[in-house]
Protein backbone atom coordinates (compact mmCIF):
# COMPACT_ATOMS: atom_id res chain seq x y z
CA UNK A 1 0.00 0.00 0.00
CA UNK A 2 1.12 3.65 -0.80
CA UNK A 3 1.22 6.20 1.39
CA UNK A 4 -0.76 8.56 -0.72
CA UNK A 5 -3.53 5.96 0.03
CA UNK A 6 -2.61 5.45 3.32
CA UNK A 7 -2.95 9.23 4.32
CA UNK A 8 -6.55 9.69 3.66
CA UNK A 9 -7.32 6.92 5.91
CA UNK A 10 -5.07 8.89 9.04
CA UNK A 11 -7.06 11.93 8.22
CA UNK A 12 -10.68 9.76 8.52
CA UNK A 13 -9.22 7.88 11.94
CA UNK A 14 -8.17 11.34 13.32
CA UNK A 15 -11.55 13.00 12.07
CA UNK A 16 -13.11 9.96 14.21
CA UNK A 17 -11.38 10.23 17.28
CA UNK A 18 -11.20 13.90 17.27
CA UNK A 19 -14.49 15.02 15.80
CA UNK A 20 -13.62 18.65 16.39
CA UNK A 21 -11.24 18.33 12.65
CA UNK A 22 -13.92 17.18 10.71
CA UNK A 23 -13.21 19.45 7.65
CA UNK A 24 -9.64 20.30 8.45
CA UNK A 25 -6.87 20.80 5.97
CA UNK A 26 -4.59 18.20 6.99
CA UNK A 27 -0.93 18.57 5.79
CA UNK A 28 2.15 16.21 5.78
CA UNK A 29 3.12 18.03 8.17
CA UNK A 30 0.61 18.46 10.88
CA UNK A 31 1.69 16.29 14.11
CA UNK A 32 -0.94 14.29 15.67
CA UNK A 33 0.00 16.25 18.86
CA UNK A 34 0.27 19.55 17.29
CA UNK A 35 -3.53 18.95 16.58
CA UNK A 36 -4.81 18.02 19.67
CA UNK A 37 -4.26 14.28 20.00
CA UNK A 38 -2.59 12.62 23.28
CA UNK A 39 -1.12 9.62 24.06
CA UNK A 40 -4.57 6.96 23.96
CA UNK A 41 -5.88 9.38 21.25
CA UNK A 42 -2.80 8.97 19.40
CA UNK A 43 -3.07 4.84 20.05
CA UNK A 44 -6.93 4.88 19.20
CA UNK A 45 -6.07 6.49 15.80
CA UNK A 46 -3.46 4.54 14.44
CA UNK A 47 -4.94 1.35 15.60
CA UNK A 48 -8.18 2.26 13.24
CA UNK A 49 -4.99 3.00 10.51
CA UNK A 50 -3.88 -0.24 11.39
CA UNK A 51 -7.47 -2.57 11.05
CA UNK A 52 -8.54 -0.44 7.72
CA UNK A 53 -5.08 -1.44 6.09
CA UNK A 54 -5.16 -5.08 7.65
CA UNK A 55 -1.62 -4.82 8.69
CA UNK A 56 -1.11 -6.53 11.63
CA UNK A 57 1.93 -4.83 13.69
CA UNK A 58 2.39 -4.09 17.50
CA UNK A 59 1.50 -0.81 18.16
CA UNK A 60 5.19 -0.09 19.30
CA UNK A 61 6.32 -0.66 15.98
CA UNK A 62 4.52 2.80 14.88
CA UNK A 63 6.01 5.71 17.69
CA UNK A 64 8.93 6.78 15.63
CA UNK A 65 7.24 8.99 12.99
CA UNK A 66 7.17 12.83 14.10
CA UNK A 67 3.93 13.98 11.60
CA UNK A 68 1.30 12.25 9.60
CA UNK A 69 3.74 12.00 6.29
CA UNK A 70 6.05 10.30 7.92
CA UNK A 71 3.46 8.19 9.85
CA UNK A 72 2.14 7.11 6.31
CA UNK A 73 5.30 6.27 4.48
CA UNK A 74 6.73 4.28 7.76
CA UNK A 75 2.99 2.69 7.46
CA UNK A 76 3.70 1.87 3.83
CA UNK A 77 7.22 0.20 4.52
CA UNK A 78 5.60 -1.74 7.14
CA UNK A 79 3.39 -3.00 4.26
CA UNK A 80 6.25 -3.46 1.37
CA UNK A 81 7.99 -5.94 4.25
CA UNK A 82 4.62 -7.77 5.52
CA UNK A 83 3.96 -8.82 1.94
CA UNK B 1 -27.96 14.61 52.21
CA UNK B 2 -28.28 17.83 49.80
CA UNK B 3 -28.36 16.76 46.59
CA UNK B 4 -29.61 14.57 44.39
CA UNK B 5 -29.62 13.02 40.79
CA UNK B 6 -31.04 10.18 39.25
CA UNK B 7 -31.63 8.58 36.11
CA UNK B 8 -34.13 5.52 35.17
CA UNK B 9 -36.09 4.23 32.54
CA UNK B 10 -39.52 6.58 33.58
CA UNK B 11 -37.77 9.24 34.01
CA UNK B 12 -34.40 11.40 33.98
CA UNK B 13 -34.12 13.94 36.57
CA UNK B 14 -35.82 14.48 39.92
CA UNK B 15 -39.37 16.07 38.77
CA UNK B 16 -39.70 13.56 35.84
CA UNK B 17 -38.78 10.76 38.20
CA UNK B 18 -41.18 12.21 41.28
CA UNK B 19 -43.94 12.73 38.56
CA UNK B 20 -43.35 8.70 37.44
CA UNK B 21 -43.72 7.46 40.80
CA UNK B 22 -46.37 8.99 41.96
CA UNK B 23 -48.08 8.00 38.85
CA UNK B 24 -47.21 4.80 39.25
CA UNK B 25 -45.59 4.40 35.68
CA UNK B 26 -43.49 2.02 33.89
CA UNK B 27 -41.50 1.03 30.89
CA UNK B 28 -41.21 -2.46 30.71
CA UNK B 29 -40.76 -3.97 27.46
CA UNK B 30 -38.82 -6.57 24.93
CA UNK B 31 -35.07 -4.78 25.57
CA UNK B 32 -34.00 -3.24 22.15
CA UNK B 33 -30.56 -2.24 23.13
CA UNK B 34 -27.66 -3.81 20.99
CA UNK B 35 -26.04 -6.70 23.08
CA UNK B 36 -29.42 -7.27 25.21
CA UNK B 37 -30.57 -10.74 23.01
CA UNK B 38 -29.36 -13.66 21.94
CA UNK B 39 -32.25 -15.25 20.58
CA UNK B 40 -34.27 -14.27 23.73
CA UNK B 41 -37.48 -11.80 24.07
CA UNK B 42 -35.84 -10.71 28.01
CA UNK B 43 -37.80 -7.78 29.44
CA UNK B 44 -36.50 -5.13 31.01
CA UNK B 45 -37.02 -1.01 31.56
CA UNK B 46 -34.38 1.00 29.20
CA UNK B 47 -33.91 4.14 29.07
CA UNK B 48 -34.52 6.69 26.39
CA UNK B 49 -32.79 9.02 24.86
CA UNK B 50 -31.44 11.15 27.61
CA UNK B 51 -29.23 14.73 28.29
CA UNK B 52 -26.25 14.17 28.27
CA UNK B 53 -23.88 16.32 30.44
CA UNK B 54 -22.38 19.63 28.83
CA UNK B 55 -19.15 18.89 30.69
CA UNK B 56 -17.49 16.40 27.89
CA UNK B 57 -16.27 17.25 24.28
CA UNK B 58 -17.32 14.98 21.26
CA UNK B 59 -14.00 13.74 21.25
CA UNK B 60 -14.02 12.45 24.97
CA UNK B 61 -17.64 11.42 24.58
CA UNK B 62 -16.69 8.78 21.70
CA UNK B 63 -14.90 5.92 24.50
CA UNK B 64 -17.26 6.69 27.01
CA UNK B 65 -19.87 3.68 28.08
CA UNK B 66 -23.37 4.51 28.42
CA UNK B 67 -22.86 3.78 31.80
CA UNK B 68 -20.48 6.01 32.30
CA UNK B 69 -22.52 9.02 30.56
CA UNK B 70 -25.82 8.80 32.56
CA UNK B 71 -23.54 8.04 35.34
CA UNK B 72 -22.14 12.02 34.47
CA UNK B 73 -26.04 12.77 33.77
CA UNK B 74 -26.88 11.71 37.00
CA UNK B 75 -23.91 13.36 38.77
CA UNK B 76 -24.31 16.62 36.83
CA UNK B 77 -27.98 17.13 38.59
CA UNK B 78 -26.72 16.14 42.53
CA UNK B 79 -23.29 17.99 42.27
CA UNK B 80 -25.69 21.07 40.83
CA UNK B 81 -28.44 20.84 43.47
CA UNK B 82 -25.90 20.71 46.48
CA UNK B 83 -23.94 23.70 44.86
CA UNK B 84 -20.73 21.86 45.20
CA UNK B 85 -18.85 23.81 42.77
CA UNK B 86 -18.42 25.90 46.35
CA UNK B 87 -16.55 23.53 48.30
CA UNK B 88 -12.83 22.83 47.85
CA UNK B 89 -12.06 20.16 45.17
CA UNK B 90 -9.67 18.93 47.63
CA UNK B 91 -12.70 18.06 50.26
CA UNK B 92 -15.42 16.48 47.83
CA UNK B 93 -15.52 12.56 47.74
CA UNK B 94 -16.55 10.29 45.07
CA UNK B 95 -17.56 6.75 45.72
CA UNK B 96 -18.99 4.72 43.05
CA UNK B 97 -21.31 1.28 43.70
CA UNK B 98 -21.23 -1.54 41.70
CA UNK B 99 -18.53 -3.58 40.04
CA UNK B 100 -18.18 -5.13 36.07
CA UNK B 101 -20.66 -2.21 35.16
CA UNK B 102 -19.96 -2.07 31.44
CA UNK B 103 -20.56 -6.05 30.53
CA UNK B 104 -22.92 -5.03 27.29
CA UNK B 105 -19.84 -2.50 25.72
CA UNK B 106 -17.06 -4.71 26.33
CA UNK B 107 -19.44 -7.72 24.90
CA UNK B 108 -19.74 -5.94 21.97
CA UNK B 109 -16.47 -4.74 21.70
CA UNK B 110 -15.49 -8.63 21.70
CA UNK B 111 -17.69 -9.56 19.12
CA UNK B 112 -16.63 -6.85 16.87
CA UNK B 113 -13.26 -7.98 17.10
CA UNK B 114 -13.69 -11.84 17.51
CA UNK B 115 -12.08 -12.30 14.10
CA UNK B 116 -9.55 -9.71 14.34
CA UNK B 117 -8.15 -9.72 17.94
CA UNK B 118 -4.94 -7.65 17.25
CA UNK B 119 -7.42 -4.18 16.15
CA UNK B 120 -9.38 -4.29 19.52
CA UNK B 121 -8.58 -0.68 20.47
CA UNK B 122 -6.49 0.51 22.87
CA UNK B 123 -9.42 1.88 24.69
CA UNK B 124 -10.64 -1.22 25.84
CA UNK B 125 -7.29 -1.35 27.89
CA UNK B 126 -8.81 1.63 29.85
CA UNK B 127 -12.69 1.57 30.22
CA UNK B 128 -12.73 -2.37 31.15
CA UNK B 129 -11.76 -1.00 34.34
CA UNK B 130 -14.88 0.09 36.27
CA UNK B 131 -12.82 2.74 38.13
CA UNK B 132 -12.37 4.36 34.52
CA UNK B 133 -15.81 5.93 35.97
CA UNK B 134 -14.32 7.23 38.14
CA UNK B 135 -11.57 9.10 36.55
CA UNK B 136 -14.18 10.13 34.04
CA UNK B 137 -16.32 11.79 36.84
CA UNK B 138 -13.03 13.20 38.59
CA UNK B 139 -11.67 14.75 35.16
CA UNK B 140 -15.15 16.09 34.17
CA UNK B 141 -15.85 17.37 38.03
CA UNK B 142 -12.53 18.67 39.20
CA UNK B 143 -12.94 15.97 42.43
CA UNK B 144 -9.76 15.60 44.43
CA UNK B 145 -10.63 14.27 47.42
CA UNK B 146 -10.62 10.65 46.53
CA UNK B 147 -12.35 8.61 44.40
CA UNK B 148 -13.73 4.70 44.17
CA UNK B 149 -15.59 1.82 43.19
CA UNK B 150 -17.23 -0.52 45.87
CA UNK B 151 -18.76 -3.57 44.62
CA UNK B 152 -21.67 -5.41 46.98
CA UNK B 153 -23.87 -6.68 44.18
CA UNK B 154 -27.55 -5.38 44.39
CA UNK B 155 -26.43 -3.00 47.23
CA UNK B 156 -23.62 -1.97 45.89
CA UNK B 157 -25.53 1.43 45.35
CA UNK B 158 -26.58 1.46 49.47
CA UNK B 159 -22.79 0.48 49.74
CA UNK B 160 -21.95 3.62 48.12
CA UNK B 161 -23.86 5.76 50.44
CA UNK B 162 -22.64 4.26 53.42
CA UNK B 163 -19.16 4.45 52.54
CA UNK B 164 -19.57 8.17 51.60
CA UNK B 165 -21.38 8.32 55.28
CA UNK B 166 -18.47 6.79 56.79
CA UNK B 167 -15.67 9.28 54.88
CA UNK B 168 -17.97 12.37 55.48
CA UNK B 169 -18.17 11.43 59.22
CA UNK B 170 -14.70 9.90 59.41
CA UNK B 171 -13.20 14.08 58.29
CA UNK B 172 -11.69 12.55 55.48
CA UNK B 173 -13.41 14.51 52.85
CA UNK B 174 -16.41 17.28 53.75
CA UNK B 175 -18.77 16.31 51.07
CA UNK B 176 -19.16 13.09 49.30
CA UNK B 177 -21.15 12.24 46.28
CA UNK B 178 -21.85 8.04 46.47
CA UNK B 179 -23.55 7.04 43.18
CA UNK B 180 -25.50 3.70 42.06
CA UNK B 181 -23.96 3.10 39.12
CA UNK B 182 -25.44 1.83 36.40
CA UNK B 183 -24.81 -1.97 35.59
CA UNK B 184 -24.80 -2.26 31.98
CA UNK B 185 -25.74 -5.81 31.39
CA UNK B 186 -25.21 -7.90 28.51
CA UNK B 187 -26.96 -11.22 27.35
CA UNK B 188 -24.16 -12.96 28.72
CA UNK B 189 -25.21 -11.58 32.76
CA UNK B 190 -28.94 -11.98 31.74
CA UNK B 191 -28.55 -15.22 30.57
CA UNK B 192 -26.84 -16.72 33.92
CA UNK B 193 -29.03 -15.04 36.14
CA UNK B 194 -32.25 -16.33 34.29
CA UNK B 195 -30.56 -19.79 33.94
CA UNK B 196 -30.25 -19.57 38.17
CA UNK B 197 -33.90 -18.70 38.47
CA UNK B 198 -33.67 -15.25 39.68
CA UNK B 199 -35.37 -13.07 36.72
CA UNK B 200 -38.75 -13.91 35.80
CA UNK B 201 -39.46 -15.59 33.01
CA UNK B 202 -39.17 -15.24 29.32
CA UNK B 203 -42.81 -15.66 28.53
CA UNK B 204 -43.42 -12.51 29.96
CA UNK B 205 -42.45 -10.85 26.78
CA UNK B 206 -46.08 -11.57 26.07
CA UNK B 207 -47.13 -8.93 29.00
CA UNK B 208 -44.20 -6.71 29.87
CA UNK B 209 -45.99 -4.30 32.33
CA UNK B 210 -47.31 -6.74 34.03
CA UNK B 211 -43.52 -8.81 34.95
CA UNK B 212 -42.51 -7.15 37.57
CA UNK B 213 -44.36 -7.77 41.01
CA UNK B 214 -42.68 -7.35 43.90
CA UNK B 215 -44.84 -8.81 46.85
CA UNK B 216 -47.26 -10.22 44.84
CA UNK B 217 -48.63 -13.37 45.06
CA UNK B 218 -47.98 -13.82 41.01
CA UNK B 219 -44.14 -12.57 41.36
CA UNK B 220 -41.66 -14.55 39.24
CA UNK B 221 -38.32 -13.18 39.61
CA UNK B 222 -36.44 -9.72 39.01
CA UNK B 223 -37.15 -7.53 35.89
CA UNK B 224 -34.23 -5.63 34.92
CA UNK B 225 -34.15 -1.54 34.80
CA UNK B 226 -31.44 0.78 33.86
CA UNK B 227 -31.25 3.22 36.29
CA UNK B 228 -28.38 5.31 38.13
CA UNK B 229 -28.34 7.78 41.27
CA UNK B 230 -26.66 10.02 42.74
CA UNK B 231 -27.04 11.26 46.61
CA UNK B 232 -24.64 13.99 47.65
CA UNK B 233 -23.65 13.44 51.31
CA UNK B 234 -22.18 16.58 53.86
CA UNK B 235 -21.01 16.71 57.06
CA UNK B 236 -23.56 19.32 59.82
CA UNK B 237 -21.34 22.84 59.55
CA UNK B 238 -18.83 21.91 57.52
CA UNK B 239 -20.09 24.85 55.16
CA UNK B 240 -21.99 27.86 56.24
CA UNK B 241 -24.61 27.60 53.96
CA UNK B 242 -25.13 24.51 52.26
CA UNK B 243 -28.32 23.59 49.86
CA UNK B 244 -31.15 22.75 51.76
CA UNK B 245 -31.04 19.00 53.04
CA UNK B 246 -33.85 16.56 51.97
CA UNK B 247 -32.94 14.48 55.22
CA UNK B 248 -29.89 13.57 57.23
CA UNK B 249 -28.69 10.51 57.37
CA UNK B 250 -29.25 9.07 61.01
CA UNK B 251 -28.40 5.32 60.74
CA UNK B 252 -26.65 2.90 58.68
CA UNK B 253 -25.43 -1.14 58.87
CA UNK B 254 -23.92 -3.70 56.53
CA UNK B 255 -24.47 -7.11 57.59
CA UNK B 256 -23.14 -10.24 56.19
CA UNK B 257 -24.50 -13.81 56.32
CA UNK B 258 -21.12 -15.51 55.51
CA UNK B 259 -23.06 -17.28 52.44
CA UNK B 260 -21.51 -17.20 48.94
CA UNK B 261 -24.66 -18.08 47.50
CA UNK B 262 -27.64 -15.69 46.10
CA UNK B 263 -30.12 -16.95 49.12
CA UNK B 264 -31.44 -14.50 51.63
CA UNK B 265 -31.24 -14.63 55.12
CA UNK B 266 -34.16 -13.52 57.62
CA UNK B 267 -31.73 -13.14 60.30
CA UNK B 268 -29.06 -10.94 58.77
CA UNK B 269 -31.45 -8.75 57.13
CA UNK B 270 -33.44 -8.10 60.66
CA UNK B 271 -29.68 -7.36 62.17
CA UNK B 272 -28.95 -4.99 59.98
CA UNK B 273 -32.38 -3.11 60.45
CA UNK B 274 -31.98 -3.41 63.99
CA UNK B 275 -28.59 -1.86 63.83
CA UNK B 276 -29.54 1.01 61.72
CA UNK B 277 -32.23 2.09 64.20
CA UNK B 278 -29.78 1.54 67.16
CA UNK B 279 -27.52 3.88 65.55
CA UNK B 280 -30.52 6.34 64.61
CA UNK B 281 -31.27 6.22 68.24
CA UNK B 282 -34.61 4.99 66.78
CA UNK B 283 -36.97 1.96 67.33
CA UNK B 284 -39.24 0.49 64.80
CA UNK B 285 -42.25 2.01 66.42
CA UNK B 286 -40.57 5.39 65.17
CA UNK B 287 -40.88 4.59 61.21
CA UNK B 288 -43.00 5.76 59.25
CA UNK B 289 -41.91 4.23 55.70
CA UNK B 290 -39.90 1.60 54.57
CA UNK B 291 -38.95 1.14 50.94
CA UNK B 292 -37.81 -2.41 51.06
CA UNK B 293 -35.34 -3.77 48.60
CA UNK B 294 -38.73 -5.93 47.12
CA UNK B 295 -37.56 -7.59 43.70
CA UNK B 296 -40.35 -9.45 43.12
CA UNK B 297 -38.19 -12.84 44.07
CA UNK B 298 -40.39 -15.39 45.22
CA UNK B 299 -38.05 -16.31 48.34
CA UNK B 300 -36.49 -12.58 48.61
CA UNK B 301 -39.54 -10.69 49.14
CA UNK B 302 -40.88 -13.64 51.47
CA UNK B 303 -37.72 -13.28 53.56
CA UNK B 304 -37.87 -9.66 53.58
CA UNK B 305 -41.71 -9.63 54.22
CA UNK B 306 -40.66 -11.92 57.88
CA UNK B 307 -38.12 -9.55 58.28
CA UNK B 308 -40.10 -6.18 58.78
CA UNK B 309 -42.47 -8.09 60.75
CA UNK B 310 -39.59 -9.55 62.86
CA UNK B 311 -38.43 -5.95 63.44
CA UNK B 312 -41.33 -4.84 64.28
CA UNK B 313 -42.43 -2.74 61.41
CA UNK B 314 -46.19 -2.90 61.18
CA UNK B 315 -46.90 0.90 61.54
CA UNK B 316 -44.62 1.96 58.52
CA UNK B 317 -46.34 2.12 55.02
CA UNK B 318 -44.25 0.05 52.46
CA UNK B 319 -44.32 0.24 48.66
CA UNK B 320 -41.82 -1.04 46.17
CA UNK B 321 -40.07 0.93 44.04
CA UNK B 322 -38.83 -1.88 41.64
CA UNK B 323 -42.57 -2.40 40.50
CA UNK B 324 -42.31 0.92 38.57
CA UNK B 325 -38.09 1.05 38.05
CA UNK B 326 -37.01 -2.99 37.67
CA UNK B 327 -34.22 -3.61 39.25
CA UNK B 328 -31.11 -1.77 38.18
CA UNK B 329 -28.82 -3.96 40.22
CA UNK B 330 -25.70 -1.83 41.35
CA UNK B 331 -27.90 0.96 40.97
CA UNK B 332 -31.02 0.13 42.87
CA UNK B 333 -30.10 1.39 46.11
CA UNK B 334 -29.28 4.66 45.46
CA UNK B 335 -31.84 4.68 43.63
CA UNK B 336 -34.37 3.95 46.26
CA UNK B 337 -32.74 6.26 48.24
CA UNK B 338 -33.27 9.17 46.36
CA UNK B 339 -36.99 7.74 45.35
CA UNK B 340 -37.37 7.79 49.65
CA UNK B 341 -36.02 11.11 50.08
CA UNK B 342 -37.87 12.93 47.20
CA UNK B 343 -41.69 10.90 48.56
CA UNK B 344 -40.46 12.28 52.34
CA UNK B 345 -39.98 15.73 50.89
CA UNK B 346 -43.31 15.43 48.89
CA UNK B 347 -45.36 14.29 51.81
CA UNK B 348 -46.59 11.17 49.52
CA UNK B 349 -45.71 7.53 48.77
CA UNK B 350 -45.67 6.25 45.83
CA UNK B 351 -48.03 3.08 44.55
CA UNK B 352 -46.77 -0.07 44.06
CA UNK B 353 -47.38 -1.51 40.67
CA UNK B 354 -49.26 -5.23 40.40
CA UNK B 355 -49.60 -5.72 43.87
CA UNK B 356 -52.87 -7.57 43.79
CA UNK B 357 -52.31 -10.25 45.69
CA UNK B 358 -50.03 -8.96 48.70
CA UNK B 359 -47.81 -11.90 50.51
CA UNK B 360 -48.54 -10.78 53.34
CA UNK B 361 -51.88 -8.84 54.71
CA UNK B 362 -50.04 -7.63 58.16
CA UNK B 363 -47.75 -4.81 56.27
CA UNK B 364 -48.92 -1.50 55.19
CA UNK B 365 -48.76 -1.73 51.53
CA UNK B 366 -49.39 1.27 49.17
CA UNK B 367 -50.74 -0.25 46.29
CA UNK B 368 -53.13 0.83 43.22
CA UNK B 369 -52.81 5.00 43.80
CA UNK B 370 -50.20 7.17 45.47
CA UNK B 371 -51.15 8.36 49.33
CA UNK B 372 -50.16 11.67 51.47
CA UNK B 373 -48.38 10.67 54.15
CA UNK B 374 -45.68 12.76 56.93
CA UNK B 375 -42.40 10.74 56.55
CA UNK B 376 -40.36 11.66 59.50
CA UNK B 377 -38.56 8.18 59.53
CA UNK B 378 -37.63 6.05 56.72
CA UNK B 379 -35.49 2.80 56.30
CA UNK B 380 -34.07 1.56 52.86
CA UNK B 381 -33.19 -1.75 52.59
CA UNK B 382 -30.61 -3.69 50.11
CA UNK B 383 -29.59 -6.88 49.72
CA UNK B 384 -26.92 -8.52 47.65
CA UNK B 385 -25.90 -12.06 45.83
CA UNK B 386 -23.12 -13.29 48.53
CA UNK B 387 -24.93 -12.24 51.87
CA UNK B 388 -25.13 -8.80 51.62
CA UNK B 389 -27.36 -7.13 53.80
CA UNK B 390 -27.56 -3.09 53.94
CA UNK B 391 -30.10 -0.45 56.01
CA UNK B 392 -30.11 2.92 56.20
CA UNK B 393 -32.16 5.58 58.04
CA UNK B 394 -33.18 8.72 56.59
CA UNK B 395 -35.25 11.20 58.74
CA UNK B 396 -36.42 14.82 58.04
CA UNK B 397 -34.19 17.24 59.52
CA UNK B 398 -36.42 18.51 62.16
CA UNK B 399 -37.31 14.70 63.25
CA UNK B 400 -33.24 14.43 63.79
CA UNK B 401 -33.29 13.25 67.52
CA UNK B 402 -30.19 14.76 69.47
Amino acid sequence: MKSEEILPLIHEAIVEVLPELDGHDFQETDSLDALGANSMDRAEIVMIVLEAMNLEIPLVDTFGPQNLGELARHLADKTAVAR
Amino acid sequence: MTGLGVTTAVGQGKTAFADALFAGAQRFAVMRRPGRQAGTRFVGAEIPAFAPTNRLAARELRTVSLTGQVLLATLEEAWTEARLDEVPAERIGLVVGGSNLQQRELTLAQDRHRAKPRFLRPSYGMSFLDTDLCGLATAAFGIRGFAHTVGGASASGQLAVIEAAEAVASGRVDACVAVGALMDLSYWEYLGLNAMGAMAPESCADAPELACRPFDAGRGGFVFGEACGALVVERVGARPAPAEPYAALTGWSVQLDGNRNPNPSLEGEVRAIGQALERARLTAADIDYVNPHGTASPVGDRTEADALLAAGLTRARVNATKSITGHGLTAAGAVEAVAALLQMRHGRLHPTRNLVEPIDDRLRWVRGEAVEAEVGHCLSLSMGFGGINTALCMSKCESRRA
